[in-house]
């Protein structure tokens, strides 16, 4: 069987996420984050949750996310690798699919925090595990958007730092505005329902709450797919 | 096997390449020189699918870039200017990379990284870490990754930028076993890089391409077409015999003292026609017999390729210079120091 060239470019970033200190710093702040957030409430007579852990990580993606994907992109442009990516046979999306998949597989490591804190909790109490799974996959959905919309802002620069900027502004501002908005008194009913759709934060919260809707994860996959879709406009472009 | 078909770019208002056009045989060794920033790498981009052209196409065993530009780019191997490659992987599996690219199977990748470690010197350093290795090792990497997925078409640019006399060479050796294997295309800024290695010569000056043919006709055009006689004949005899019908002038050259004292009575003349593109020999030989006057050297000159770009240069001042008149307007060969 022929190697898929999607898969062949997720392993050689994985190799360069693992073979760098990035990942294992941002994987061991995103660790102890977790643990500072959920050791205080893990106490005799707490709900037994994982509400607050996968909310303070999933809005900590705000920041994980762009560091782990400020350098797909820009760092081929600046060293020159992409001159020679952009002469073989890949497809500018599979390009940019194979970079995502390997920075979505490294963030799922911002897991082992939940993770670690529902294994304590099945050890110490009865939790649903309903909500504590719903609640760890609105940490990957929104994860794996803000690396999408990552990657995008690293296939606009070849310089890293301002890669990380824009990552950080296209991601974060949205969230916090339409997460603002939908608390917005002065908005109409209709209109802060659909900008409650429309926030990301908004939708994280009644995952977390175990509220199953199809329309929540369709989103997360939609917006995933256009900022995917954007990337490869943008690498298409430095093919021309 | 590599062909470029009115292949034009521009950034903007910028003009990198206009127009150019060539057709390179399967199996030639062919060299691509020029002044840095004429658009040699820019037509290796081109010609490798990094970059579309605003007009033409290039076309690679048949495959065109514009239409099928996936085809296209799994029949060539490319080393792009410096050798880029990632610092953190370690050789081979920085080879296995490339080859998953190329949709290479393992057992394929297997067969080529270890008949490529024989070939291009890698077995030292074949599971060091690419970021300390030195630059012409790097080089050699850069190589082996370009011809790994056996591409019946290689574009190399710059290969022994950075490197000792003596890696040098050994690329060059590389390059030359790669003759009748592979179309190969080889930039370099350095002429005596190309010059010994290539079949055919590409020169490229401010996007356009000024020549195109074997390194011996572009060193006779250097020299202006010029044929040096050495005769036994004043210099107005000599004159008077070119007179009719070439368009030519005749220069004296000056001899040694030891060379004037042995060939007392013989001079040496150069004979420069105004059009660089003739070839004068014939009717020099003819002109010289019909006036009676006794010849017992007749030379078509080359000159060095070094003088190239001085030529370009001198070329480029002049707007209206038709390719061939721009390697022309420069000056004849230096003359020998007066006796």
């Amino acid at each position: 069987m022929r190697p898929s060239p999607v898969l062949a470019i997720a392993r050689r970033e994985l190799g360069g996420y693992f073979g760098s200190p990035i990942a294992y710093v941002v994987l061991a702040a995103t660790a102890a984050y977790s643990a500072v957030s959920f050791l205080p409430g893990f106490t005799a007579g707490s709900p037994a949750s994982l509400r607050t852990v996968c909310s303070d990580v999933a809005w900590l993606a705000l920041l994980v996310a762009p560091a782990l994907s400020m350098r797909l992109i820009s760092e081929e442009l600046r060293s020159g690798t992409f001159e020679r990516l952009a002469a073989t046979p890949v497809r500018s999306g599979q390009i940019v699919v194979g970079k995502w998949l390997a920075a979505s597989v490294c963030y799922a490591g911002v897991l082992i925090g939940p993770v670690a804190a529902a294994v304590a909790l099945e050890a110490h109490a009865a939790p649903e595990w309903g909500p504590m799974i719903a609640g760890m996959l609105a940490v990957l959905l929104a994860g794996w958007l803000y690396l999408a919309a990552g990657t995008f802002a690293s296939a606009l620069s070849r310089n890293q730092v301002i890669a990380l900027l824009l990552a950080v502004f296209a991601i974060g501002a949205p969230t916090l505005a339409l997460h603002a908005l939908a608390d917005a008194q002065w908005l109409g009913g209709p209109a802060r329902r659909l900008v409650a759709r429309l926030s990301v934060a908004d939708q994280l919260a009644e995952l977390q709450r175990g509220v199953l809707d199809l329309r929540t994860p369709l989103f997360f996959a939609s917006t995933t797919a256009l900022f995917l879709f954007l990337a490869t406009l943008v690498v298409e472009g430095r093919r021309r | 096997m590599i062909a470029a078909q009115g292949l034009s770019k521009r950034y903007g208002p910028v003009r990198a390449l206009h127009d150019v056009s060539f057709d390179l045989p399967t199996g030639a060794l062919v060299g691509l020189v020029g002044p840095n920033g004429a658009g040699k790498s820019t037509l290796l981009r081109l010609l490798t699918g990094c970059l579309r052209p605003t007009a033409g196409d290039a076309r690679i065993d048949g495959a065109s870039m514009a239409q099928t530009p996936k085809a296209a780019r799994a029949r060539v191997g490319y080393l792009p200017e410096t050798s880029p490659l990632y610092p953190e992987m370690r050789v081979d599996a920085y080879l296995h990379f490339v080859g998953r690219l190329f949709g290479m199977r393992r057992a394929d990748r297997r067969r080529r990284i270890d008949a490529l470690t024989d070939r291009c010197g890698l077995g030292a350093i074949r599971h060091r870490v690419i970021g300390k290795l030195s630059r012409g090792n790097r080089q050699r990497v850069g190589v082996a990754q370009a011809l790994l997925h056996e591409p019946p078409a290689i574009v190399l640019d710059e290969p022994t930028a950075g490197l000792d006399p003596g890696q040098s060479g050994a690329m060059r050796e590389l390059l030359v076993s790669l003759r009748g294997h592979a179309t190969v295309l080889v930039s370099s800024h350095i002429l005596a890089d190309v010059e010994r290695l290539a079949d055919r010569l590409l020169v490229i000056d401010q996007g356009a391409l000024v020549h195109d043919g074997p390194p011996d006709t572009l060193r006779r055009a250097l020299a202006g077409g010029a044929v040096r006689i050495e005769v036994r004949a004043e210099h107005a005899a000599v004159q008077h015999a070119m007179a009719h019908p070439a368009a030519v002038s005749v220069e004296p050259l000056a001899k040694t003292q030891a060379e004037a004292q042995s060939d007392a009575g013989w001079a040496t003349y150069r004979v420069i026609p105004q059009n660089p593109e003739r070839d004068l020999r014939e009717h020099v030989a003819k002109a010289l017999a019909a006036a009676g006057l006794p010849l017992r050297e007749l030379v078509r000159e080359s000159a060095p390729l070094d003088r190239l770009f001085d030529a370009l240069k001198g070329g480029a001042q002049d707007t209206n210079a038709s390719p061939a008149q721009m390697l022309a307007a420069q000056e004849p060969p230096g003359k020998e120091p007066p006796a």
